[in-house]
């Protein structure tokens, strides 16, 4: 007997509805649901800033009222950290959401301890220096700064006691992705927290599931001429079937388009990878380069071979500021002589916001350069220019006149300029700088509060 | 058409922060051992120019026979920060393995 694991959500705004087939089907004892990519947090306090009751994901009502039937009536748990800035008020929700749905027994767990934007001067003052691990600065007095968000990643264990106490859904913050999958394995198998090789076992599974599509030929160069490109919308999301030992087999929901080959097994393994000898995860390091991957039958890959050690002393921290807004607007010109089109643009754009506090300005051709940069050689003598501008400031306000300047020079630009209509009317996009840090394990404690119906 | 890495090799970019990742997988053992001796970080630097304009590393997996190279500074300041259309560095993975490999 394995213990299955099926993946749903990859990110906010993903077709969680796909869990749907691996419940019915009977293809999984329990689905999870990642929700929350580094910027995520930040969009939910928008939410939350508006409305104090919000800050969780609006998926998570799709959830309550089309899977937690389904799943309940098969005790199937659910498990997402979908609940973003605000499990309670997400838990209070799915509560709701279930009683009007005329379920009983149903019993919710909400973690949080993650939140750490009320504490950071607290932390500071205890001795914590929040340096930046990518730079090394240190962070400056946090009672000073206008930061929008701080969230810790925790670890499997508040999941793993919540699903114990036999919670029927449990709705998080911020965890670290893999350890959302690791998290029922542990509750299951009662594998030890310094069983290092299964733990990483787990934490290589819920790596491959974390992105549900890209395992399954979803952003995939090798599937790109083994799929059908109608394939894509209904793309099967992956199942992981773990046995106690930690060996696992990445597979998908039967009966639904998609791909699980060593190819896309490699892909989705790399993705987002650092050292792959050292996978820091708050309860495991896990190493990728001891697995070995085995082709196990149609669209199976069986993987085995992990190992682990011993689990980083701190745990991550991410902080996120406010640090202005951006706007892009998007020209075209033609022949002929698009270059110098092109140079009267720039030229009417520098001279339009001379006196405007605009941060930064950056151009591209679209089609030309604007993904690969210098590796692109530009034609001499085009037919057509795509000219893409980006600028910021740290007021809206300034890219909104900066904006307002050069459409009304519609009839007095470079000749047969044409600019995109949907650019003009879009609104300036806030810029999030994320500050990741590391802070002390004793600082942080994770609670669950539990609502049944 | 002169060969490319792409003959040799697929891969996936990902994006941490304002470091980038690219994976590249062999695909075959005679392309691994290839890559491996000849796919250095300094010739992956010079290949990629400013789009790898901050530090590269590189790791081995003889296991899955690929290769993954880690650069710093490498997003425009990251995802949230990045004027690039291509904010998250998915396309990087296109501008390695478009390079010339013979």
């Amino acid at each position: 007997m394995t213990y299955r694991i099926g993946s749903a959500q990859g990110f906010y705004g993903d077709d969680v509805t796909k869990a749907l087939p691996m419940i019915t089907g009977g293809h999984v004892d329990v689905v999870c649901f990642e929700a929350l990519s580094e910027l995520t947090l930040a969009i939910l306090q928008k939410d939350r800033l508006a409305n104090p009751a919000r800050g969780y994901t609006f998926d998570l009502s799709i959830i309550a009222r089309q899977i937690l039937p389904e799943s309940f009536k098969r005790k199937i748990p659910l498990i997402t950290n979908g609940g973003g800035l605000n499990p309670v008020a997400a838990a209070e929700m799915v509560r709701e959401t279930a009683a009007k749905l005329g379920l009983s027994g149903v019993k919710i767990a909400a973690i949080t301890g993650d939140d750490l934007l009320a504490r950071l001067p607290e932390l500071q003052a205890a001795g914590e220096a929040l340096s930046n691990m990518d730079t090394g600065e240190r962070l400056a007095n946090a009672s000073n700064q206008q930061f929008v968000t701080a969230n810790v990643y925790l670890g499997a264990a508040p999941i793993a006691e919540a699903l114990q106490a036999g919670a029927d859904m449990i709705i998080t913050g911020r965890v670290a992705d893999p350890c959302l999958y690791l998290a029922p394995l542990i509750a299951h198998y009662g594998w030890s927290w310094e069983d290092w090789d299964k733990l990483a076992s787990g934490i290589v599974a819920g790596h491959l599931l974390e992105c549900t599509g890209q395992v399954v030929g979803g952003n995939s160069l090798a599937a790109l001429h083994a799929l059908a490109p109608t394939d894509l919308p209904y793309l099967a999301y992956p199942i992981a079937e773990v046995e106690a030992s930690g060996t696992f087999v990445i597979t998908k929901t039967p009966n639904t388009p998609g791909l699980v080959s060593l190819e896309t097994v490699k892909e989705q393994l790399l993705y987002e990878v650092h050292d792959p000898a050292n996978y820091l995860t708050p309860d495991v390091t896990a190493n990728f380069t001891t697995l070995h991957l085995e082709a196990a039958g149609e669209n199976r890959v069986r993987v085995s071979g992990v190992t682990g050690k011993l689990r980083p002393e701190k745990l991550k921290v991410n902080i996120a500021r406010m640090e202005g807004y951006m706007r892009e607007l998007i020209f075209a010109v033609g022949y002929p002589e698009a270059w110098l089109k092109v140079e009267w643009l720039k030229a009417m754009i520098a001279e339009s916001w001379r006196d405007l506090p605009i941060q930064r300005l950056s151009y591209s051709y679209l089609g030309m350069n604007s993904l690969f940069g210098s590796l692109s050689e530009l034609p001499a003598d085009p037919l057509e220019v795509v000219v893409r501008v980006m600028f910021t400031a740290s007021d809206q306000d300034t890219l909104k006149t900066a904006t307002r300047r050069v459409m009304s020079n519609g009839l007095s630009c470079p000749p047969g300029m044409s600019v995109s209509g949907s650019t003009i009317g879009s609104d300036p996009r806030a810029i999030v700088g994320l500050w990741p840090a590391l802070v002390g394990r004793d600082k942080i404690t994770p609670e669950i509060s539990y609502l049944t119906i | 058409m002169p060969r490319t890495l792409y003959d040799l090799a697929y891969g996936r970019a990902g994006d941490k922060g304002n470091i980038a990742n690219i994976s590249v997988i062999a695909r075959t053992p005679e392309a691994y051992q290839d890559l491996k001796a000849h796919l250095t970080v300094e010739r992956v630097k010079a290949h990629l120019g400013d789009l790898a304009p901050g530090r590269v590393l590189r790791y081995e997996l003889d296991n899955i026979e690929a290769l993954n190279f880690v650069l710093y500074d490498a997003l425009d300041g990251g995802a949230t920060r990045s004027l690039r259309i291509d904010a998250l560095g998915k396309g990087l993975t296109g501008a390695l393995l478009c390079m010339e490999w013979d």
